[in-house]
């Protein structure tokens, strides 16, 4: 079976896994919890099949690298971090609550690289500039960020959903008294926000690294470098915001809106302007 | 004179103060990346107002990165920075130092899902049990009687809350190496031909810069894939000092070279501008002889006294192919005329060209006869070479960067106190923890703690 093919399969996996998220939160009950948990551990597993898989192919066409290198590979491997993350957090706090928001993301991206109509799913070779021993750590660790940031825009959206609607009436039976906790939603942003941080911190610097080798610069103000450190900045405001200031609910959850909105920016938005990084677009 | 009085020490000592220049530093970024950079300043400028345009040029709107503005956003936030460090320091001191007891008011009032109640036990068998178990999960214990029991404090994690300033001195250290490498380095650029040798390198925006040395490139390489594609670009250089060749390497893309200090790197290529013809002629008592000439170039026909100059090089002319324009200057007499590569399928188009068009005859100037073999391209490599003393220190901070985030975040201050009450009827064993980071993980780990407890306590 190709990967093409085990990626749509996954897909689906990953929406079945949504919906049984969704059961969980409207009927109430742990064994669709457990349902949905299954299938996302699975598309998890055939994903990560499907991405050696491609890897493998790549050795095969005589141009191997690591499936990374394009817009179709990273969307594929950020629903993939994203769906990892998630499962770890899962597991690390013994709540399934935030899997209804989380994993939705992972199967639009999956979606999205199926029926776009400009992203290229062929494995080509990789131009000079990209053959570094930095591009597998560089990618992975923006998009171990990427996904942590992606968690914690899930929960800022749940938390502002749950906030408004709790605000406004006292009723707190029905479909809203069954979102997860508010301050367990908190926890969640902070926790994902500072670990997405660590990693972005972390991608900006091997990012910077292999610039160094490859431009002869470790900092050149080319667009993505210069929404980068945007994004970073936005959650050091974040995380400062809270433990100094004492920001809490709410306006966490704002930022953590506005934090993600960075970050698609970051990796998609600056393909529209002129810079070194450019070459992703093709 | 106290620190609190001082205007300037309270101003730069407010964390308001760094999320706005933070959120200022955002806006000043997102412009710069939305607005053409690095552009010419007279474009811009034209059609702005003169009070407009001055403005413009003040805040040098075209090189955001490099504006005064930005210079003082990034000054008053290292002021900031090392202000708010050294007013916290103080603070943080005494968290690092802080004595386990007495433990904190009333940090057991609110923990009744933390109690355990035991049947009455032998309290010293207990003690020495909570006391493992704490030295096993958080190190050094120590306790204390008090009136109300035993209490017991662990803690891990001291040296976290430190992390906090190797961050912030991180970037402190990191805006020097910036610093450092935009006064003391350069950032050049070089084009050089296949076989040609440079001493000299164009900065931007400064002219040229010698260099103590000479660069040759030996040979110019690229190679593409089956689809098109580049697959590699390879400068052969030698790096010639006082004459002598005293380090060749192979540059390519990501593999820098660095020679004294300066590193070199492959950045574009080229074909030369002037193409090169190689020609070949016959006639007179010479046997055929062959020459590789630039436009302009001449040479001294041998057995004869004329001179032949390449007036034209032309790759492709009147849709006939590559040809040559050549000036015999002879004693006797000037000629001019064309020398086509494909002479032959020329002649054979058009019989009796060569009669009606003398200057399409290559064999004019007689009893010589001129061909062209081929016209010869070469590559020029395109080096950026860079000096930048800076990147050392900002690799430094880097790390130190990385490093405390990695105490702020995995090494949190945990620290928990047990107290053992002993009442009439039972015992009553209670578990209390603080951190300032991460309440949740620290609640989840007494509630392991707990239960622990618990299954020792029944065996």
């Amino acid at each position: 079976m190709s990967h093409t093919m085990i990626l749509s399969i996954v897909t689906f996996v990953y929406f079945t896994s949504f919906v049984f998220y969704l059961f969980r939160m409207i009927l109430g009950r742990e064994f669709w919890g457990r349902l949905a948990m299954i299938f996302a551990w699975s598309g998890l597993a055939l994903q990560t099949a499907a991405l050696i898989l491609r890897w493998k192919a790549s050795y095969d066409l005589g141009i191997g690298h690591v499936p990374l290198t394009n817009l179709y590979e990273s969307l594929i491997f950020f629903a993939w971090a994203i769906v990892f993350f998630y499962l770890i957090i899962e597991w690390r706090i013994g709540n399934r609550a935030a899997g209804v928001c989380v994993v939705p993301v992972a199967f639009l991206i999956m979606a999205y690289t199926s029926i776009a109509p400009d992203i290229n799913n062929r494995i080509e070779p990789l131009i000079p500039a990209l053959q570094s021993n930095w591009l597998t750590t560089h990618v992975v660790t923006c998009f171990m960020g990427y996904a942590a940031f992606t968690v914690a825009f899930g929960c800022g959206l749940l938390y502002l959903l749950k906030n408004q609607i709790a605000g406004k009436s006292e009723n707190t039976t029905g479909f809203f008294s069954r979102l997860p906790a508010l301050n367990l939603l908190e926890s969640l942003i902070y926790q994902s926000a500072a670990l997405g941080f660590v990693f972005i911190t972390i991608g900006i610097m091997t990012g910077s690294i292999w610039a160094h080798y490859a431009w002869g610069s470790y900092w050149s103000w080319d667009p993505k470098e210069t929404w980068s450190l945007i994004t970073w900045l936005i959650y050091a405001i974040m995380l400062h915001v809270r433990y100094v200031a004492g920001w809490h609910g709410q306006r966490l959850a704002i930022i953590s809106l506005v934090g993600f909105a960075s970050v698609l920016f970051t990796y998609l938005g600056v393909n529209y302007l002129p810079g070194l990084h450019t070459y992703i677009q093709s | 004179m106290s620190k609190k009085a001082n205007p300037l020490w309270s101003f730069f000592s407010s964390v308001k103060l760094t999320i706005i220049l933070l959120i200022l530093i955002v806006i000043l970024f997102i412009a710069a990346s939305f607005l053409p950079q690095y552009g010419d300043a007279r474009q811009y400028v034209q059609g702005l107002s003169p009070a407009a345009a001055a403005v413009f040029l003040f805040l040098r709107i075209n090189d955001l990165y490099h504006s005064p503005l930005f210079y003082l956003l990034l000054g008053m936030l290292s002021v900031n920075l090392i202000i708010c460090s050294i007013n916290r320091f103080y603070f943080s001191w005494q968290q690092f130092q802080a004595l386990p007891f007495p433990e904190p008011a009333g940090i057991f009032d609110n923990s009744s899902p933390n109690s355990i109640a035991i049947a009455n036990q032998d309290i010293k068998s207990l003690s020495s049990l909570i006391e493992a178990f704490l030295e096993k999960k958080f190190g050094c214990v120590k306790n204390k009687n008090t009136e109300n029991g035993i209490i017991f404090s662990a803690g891990r994690g001291r040296f976290s809350v430190f992390g906090v300033y190797i961050v912030h001195t991180s970037i402190l250290i990191m805006i020097a190496g910036g610093l450092a490498g935009s006064l003391f380095g350069f950032k050049a650029d070089v084009n050089i031909r296949e076989g040609e040798t440079t001493d000299t390198v164009y900065i931007a925006g400064r002219g040229m810069q010698k260099l103590e040395f000479a660069v040759r490139c030996d040979k110019f390489t690229v190679e593409f894939y089956d689809n098109g594609a580049p697959k590699t670009y390879r400068s052969d250089l030698s790096f010639i000092r006082e004459g002598k060749v005293d380090y060749q390497g192979a540059l390519l893309v990501n593999h820098p070279l660095t020679y004294s200090d300066i590193r070199f790197y492959q950045s574009s290529y080229g074909l030369a501008p002037d193409t090169k013809a190689v020609l070949t002629y016959t006639g007179g008592r010479e046997k055929k002889a062959s020459v590789v000439l630039a436009g302009g170039d001449s040479f001294v026909l041998r057995g004869n006294n004329a001179t032949v100059q390449v007036l034209r090089v032309e790759e492709d002319i009147m849709s006939m192919g590559p040809a040559v324009k050549l000036r015999v200057s002879s004693p006797r007499k000037n000629y001019e005329f064309w020398v086509f590569q494909h002479i032959e399928e020329i002649k054979k188009a058009n019989p009796g060209l060569l009669s009606q068009v003398p200057m399409f005859n290559p064999g004019l100037f007689q009893p010589y006869l001129f061909s062209l073999e081929r016209l010869e391209q070469e590559y020029f490599t395109g080096l950026h070479v860079v000096r930048d003393p800076g990147t050392a220190i900002v690799a430094l901070g880097g790390i130190l960067m990385v490093i405390g985030l990695f105490i702020i975040y995995y090494l949190p201050q945990q620290r928990v106190w047990v107290r053992l009450e002993s009442t009439a009827q039972n015992t009553v064993i209670t578990i209390a923890g603080r951190t300032r980071r991460n309440q949740a993980a620290l609640d989840r780990r007494i509630t392991e703690l707990q239960l622990h407890l618990k299954e020792n306590l029944r065996a």
